[in-house]
């Protein structure tokens, strides 16, 4: 398998977007459903935003402005869409049980793990996914959400801290 | 080893959920529809009229006061050789109001994004700033005051540069 840094260069270069998409869009999708709950959705948000990225070819080494793009849109989607906004808080309140899941689950651990994840506050929330799972530097980070690099590498130790400590009760 | 690898590596080995077929054959459509066509919509720049008018209305009233200020101070004819008599309480007219500040006050400042402005080469980012501004006129001979307060609104675009 290609490493990461070789899928990036074929971004940057253009061949084959499909691949480098192909590699994205997981992370990406999860990044989107940090502001609406449907895959569907997400899935709206990426494509839009990834063609807009594309279209106006971007350095994609520049990954920083590929997530505030995708942010962007989302936030765009639900300044558009009272209804859709309405409907979204009202899923975050709903039991987690009803949602669509965000992990392919294989045991209880992980269940737990994920249902941790859910109850952080949504800004240290969003830093994790984008570092855990996108794999993005706290530069980067700090980039897509217009705040420091310092700032986005506290959000992701309280996350972590907040995460065990749920998970492993003293 | 940090204190949290252990709770890292769990959550690595979560795997996020893999998106659908379909959206792979609709980014290709997308790519492939002319730039301007298909659902990618520049955000249009939007004057907000009511802003702009407050802004004309206190620059009007600036205007009038100002004015209003030449004409009351319109000097007689002057003396030769007199050096002009310093504005002292008693020689300032009982009605003319002298400029005493000037205030605004940011209530509000919005992060909008990222825009895709025609023509730039490169990313922006949107900020909008609500403010208040206030003018004050006053007459030290009599303290009678005025004061004019309006909203103001300010959009700014930021280049976003790369790393």
């Amino acid at each position: 398998m290609k490493d990461r840094e070789e899928v990036m260069d074929n971004v940057a270069a253009h061949e084959d977007w499909k691949e480098c998409f192909s590699r994205l869009a997981p992370g990406l999708v999860l990044f989107a459903r940090q502001w609406v709950h449907s895959v569907a959705d997400a899935e709206d948000i990426v494509q839009d935003a990834f063609v807009k990225f594309w279209r106006r070819q971007h350095d994609v080494g520049n990954r920083g402005l590929l997530y505030a793009t995708v942010r962007s849109t989302a936030l765009d989607l639900i300044r558009r869409d009272s209804r859709r906004a309405r409907r979204e808080r009202e899923a975050s309140r709903e039991d987690n049980h009803t949602a669509e899941p965000q992990f392919y689950i294989e045991d209880d651990s992980q269940r737990a793990l994920a249902a941790a994840l859910d109850r952080l506050p949504h800004e240290q929330r969003e830093v994790l996914v984008m570092k855990i799972w996108n794999e993005l530097t706290f530069a980067e980070i700090g980039d897509a959400l217009a705040i420091s690099q310092n700032t986005a590498a506290s959000r992701y130790r309280y996350a972590l801290a907040a995460l065990k400590k749920d998970l492993l009760p003293q | 080893m940090n204190d949290f690898a252990e709770i890292e590596n769990e959550l690595k080995k979560l795997r996020p959920v893999e998106p659908s077929p379909a959206i792979f054959a609709r980014v290709e459509a997308d790519l492939r529809e002319p730039v301007g066509r298909g659902k990618i919509v520049r955000p249009r720049f939007q004057i907000n009229w009511v802003t702009v008018g407050a802004t004309l209305a206190a620059a009007a009233v600036l205007l009038l006061f100002a004015l209003f200020r030449f004409n009351q101070s319109t000097p007689a004819p002057l003396r030769a050789a007199a050096s002009p008599a310093p504005m002292t309480r008693s020689t300032i007219p009982p009605s003319a109001l002298l400029p005493a500040g000037t205030t605004q006050v940011v209530y509000r400042t919005e992060d909008e994004g990222l825009l895709f402005p025609s023509g730039s080469e490169q990313p922006m980012r949107r900020w909008r700033a609500r403010t208040r501004e206030t003018l004050r006129w006053q007459n030290p001979a009599t303290g009678a005051s005025l004061r004019v307060s309006y909203p103001a609104e300010e959009v700014t675009l930021v280049p976003v540069y790369g790393q």
